[in-house]
């Protein structure tokens, strides 16, 4: 984990180069994998879409799986990367939590105006179980698409009822993949997760929103400001504790602080350089 | 008529297979009395023997076809609904044609080509019985997204007409492009019928249902001239091999398309028999058939080894982070001691 505070851009490393990377190459060879697995299906040649410049692929099944082939290689390389480096190192805050359902229920109802949001640590209580659940979708695409392309290769003959498992498994998976991804892209949309955003682009969010909303990660993060005033330098907030009174999100990112007053991190993976140089290197805490 | 197809038994099979070599002066296959239900099966089409039933207003292989399979076809929808936005003509209704015998369609699933011939300086009119090949590596099959269409241990490609959704995928990647479709049947009907889907694809099942009680395809104990031959795949193969080169003739459907369960012989080349016969929807050629499949077996391999690959990678990279942050922890206590 790349995590650390950049006080005086007035950010917080939220992801190393090697998560973006991770995510950009999962994401898109994954709406490849949608696009030319639609065109699996003899839709594209019905529907003209083999006339859109760019696609004139579309369909021709040969071609089509072709591309199908390329982008799960990329597909499945990352995603066993992801599992196992992510596993090795311990990187386990993408895991549900006990209490999640319960928190998830609680923050879509602040979505609608009814309660607080309770203080998150650096995912959502339902980043963590999306992201289980598109686990789960992606593994099974993953195992159902390996029969199937093993059946291409060496065993056409293979037995039906394997055969017909790992294809509506797959197919059943694939109209997953589409919801989740929609949701996905909806959730980003929504307007306390846009800052979010930011975030997977570049790596980083603002520190005021990190403050406001991920305070127990931002604990986390910094050493101990026993004399500090404010919602985030008070006794660490347990997962039950209610919501601490917050002033609202400012829009606009507040004037970096004097040196004097930052709290300055650096680590290895960052994706736009180093921090603020830090006189002491026992003052940064960052999350490894 | 039922009951006569469960009465043919692996003693009928030895019977053709016993009748078929006494005619080309061969010893009959002793597999043949095996029975064709073990293990993979195929098909010998000799074309010195067929004559095409003369005789007969309709070749027995295609009548006898048509006895026992058409019934498979439901009766279509009134009206059939209209592909959007292809529009009516994207209907293929068979259902009023169904006694059409010369071309491949969903009441019609064998049919008998001719082709005018030079054979050993005499014009000869051959006659060719024409179906589903039944590949070693069916695309038909393997790219079905519904795996409607599957390939059997025993060789035979089967489409289920009640998974198929009639997109006719299987007749274009297919290189004699043999399935046929009928609209208005089928599992489409009751999900979007106007918006996905048109019908069910028909073609040769091999039948299945009768070899797999040990019987014969409907054509094979139809034919009057032994012409066509299902048995043990190595027997048939050999069989096909020894014929071909005792009288000089060529083979079709060993290679082609990677490998086939049908084999052709004949007395010409098929380059010469690709020339004769009339092609066109329905009328499939003896073009050269190259498995389109096969380009995209290498990627095939990769996707195979990429999750090793991905994991390999992971593994190296938690490594190099792990041995990174020990070093870092050993100079923090170095720093601190």
């Amino acid at each position: 984990m790349a995590d650390r505070i950049l006080a005086e851009q007035g950010r917080v490393v939220r992801h190393g180069i090697v998560e973006l990377l991770e995510h950009w190459t999962i994401a898109l060879s994954g709406l490849l994998l949608l696009l030319s697995g639609m065109f699996e299906m003899p839709l594209a040649g019905r529907y003209s879409i083999d006339k859109v410049p760019g696609l004139a692929w579309s369909s021709d099944f040969i071609t089509s799986l072709s591309v199908h082939y390329v982008a799960s290689v990329v597909f499945v390389a990352a995603a066993l990367f992801h599992v196992v480096y992510h596993g090795m190192r311990g990187d386990f805050d993408l895991l549900p939590r006990k209490g999640d359902l319960a928190s998830s229920w609680q923050v879509i109802l602040s979505f609608f105006g009814k309660g607080e949001e309770p203080p998150f640590h650096k995912y959502l209580p339902e980043q963590r179980l999306a992201y289980l659940g598109m686990a789960f979708i992606i593994g099974g695409l993953i195992v159902s698409g390996l029969v199937k392309t093993y059946k291409n290769l060496y065993a056409p003959d293979m037995s039906l009822t394997v055969l017909l498992w790992a294809t509506w498994a797959h197919n059943v998976f694939f109209m997953l993949f589409i919801l989740a991804f929609l949701a996905h892209i909806g959730a980003i949309l929504l307007k306390p997760n846009r800052p979010m955003f930011r975030g997977i682009l570049t790596g980083k969010v603002r520190l005021d929103y990190a403050r406001h909303r991920h305070p127990l990660w931002i604990d986390d993060l910094e050493p101990p400001r026993p004399a500090a005033p404010g919602p985030v330098a008070e006794a660490p907030l347990a997962e039950a504790t209610p919501a601490p009174e917050r002033s609202p999100l400012p829009e606009v990112p507040p004037e970096p602080l004097p040196p004097s007053a930052q709290e300055s991190g650096s680590g290895e993976g960052g994706p736009e350089g180093s921090a603020v140089p830090k006189s002491d290197p026992g003052e940064t805490r960052q999350k490894s | 008529m039922k009951k006569k197809m469960e009465g043919i038994t692996r003693r009928s099979l030895f019977k053709v297979g016993a009748g078929l070599a006494a005619a080309g002066g061969l010893a009959a296959p002793r597999s043949a009395s095996a029975g064709p239900k073990e293990g993979r099966l195929a098909t010998l089409i000799d074309l010195n023997l067929c004559d095409g039933c003369p005789d007969r207003a309709v070749p027995a292989c295609v009548t006898s076809c048509k006895a026992a399979r058409n019934a498979q076809v439901q009766k279509p929808v009134d009206p059939i609904p209209v592909p959007f936005p292809v529009g009516k003509k994207g209907i293929e209704d068979w259902s009023k044609k169904q006694d059409v015998h010369d071309r491949l369609t969903p009441y019609n699933r064998i049919f008998v080509q001719k082709a005018e011939v030079e054979v050993g300086g005499t014009r000869r009119t051959l006659s060719i019985p024409r179906r589903c090949m039944h590949c070693d590596n069916p695309a038909c099959a393997t790219i079905c997204p519904f795996a409607a269409n599957h390939k059997y241990e025993s060789g035979a490609v089967v489409i289920n007409p009640d998974l198929c959704f009639g997109g006719a995928k299987c007749r274009t990647v297919c290189p004699w492009e043999i399935p046929q479709r009928q609209s208005g049947v089928g599992i489409y009907l009751h999900i979007l019928p106007t918006l996905a889907g048109n019908g069910v694809m028909f073609k040769c099942d091999l039948c299945i249902d009768r070899i797999g009680s040990g019987g014969l395809p409907a054509c094979v104990e139809a034919c009057p001239r032994q012409a066509l031959l299902i048995g043990p795949r190595e027997k048939i193969f050999a069989l096909a091999e020894e014929r071909a080169q005792k009288t000089g003739g060529f083979l079709y459907g060993k290679s082609e398309n990677g490998g086939t369960s049908t084999l052709y012989v004949s007395p010409v080349s098929f380059d010469v028999l690709d020339q004769a016969v009339a092609k066109g929807k329905g009328k499939p050629g003896f073009g050269p058939a190259k498995r389109r499949m096969e380009d995209t077996d290498g990627l095939g391999r990769a996707v195979l080894v990429s999750p090793v690959v991905g994991a390999a990678a992971g593994v190296a990279g938690a490594m190099g982070y792990l041995a990174k942050r020990k070093e870092r922890v050993k100079r923090e206590e170095e720093g601190n001691g």
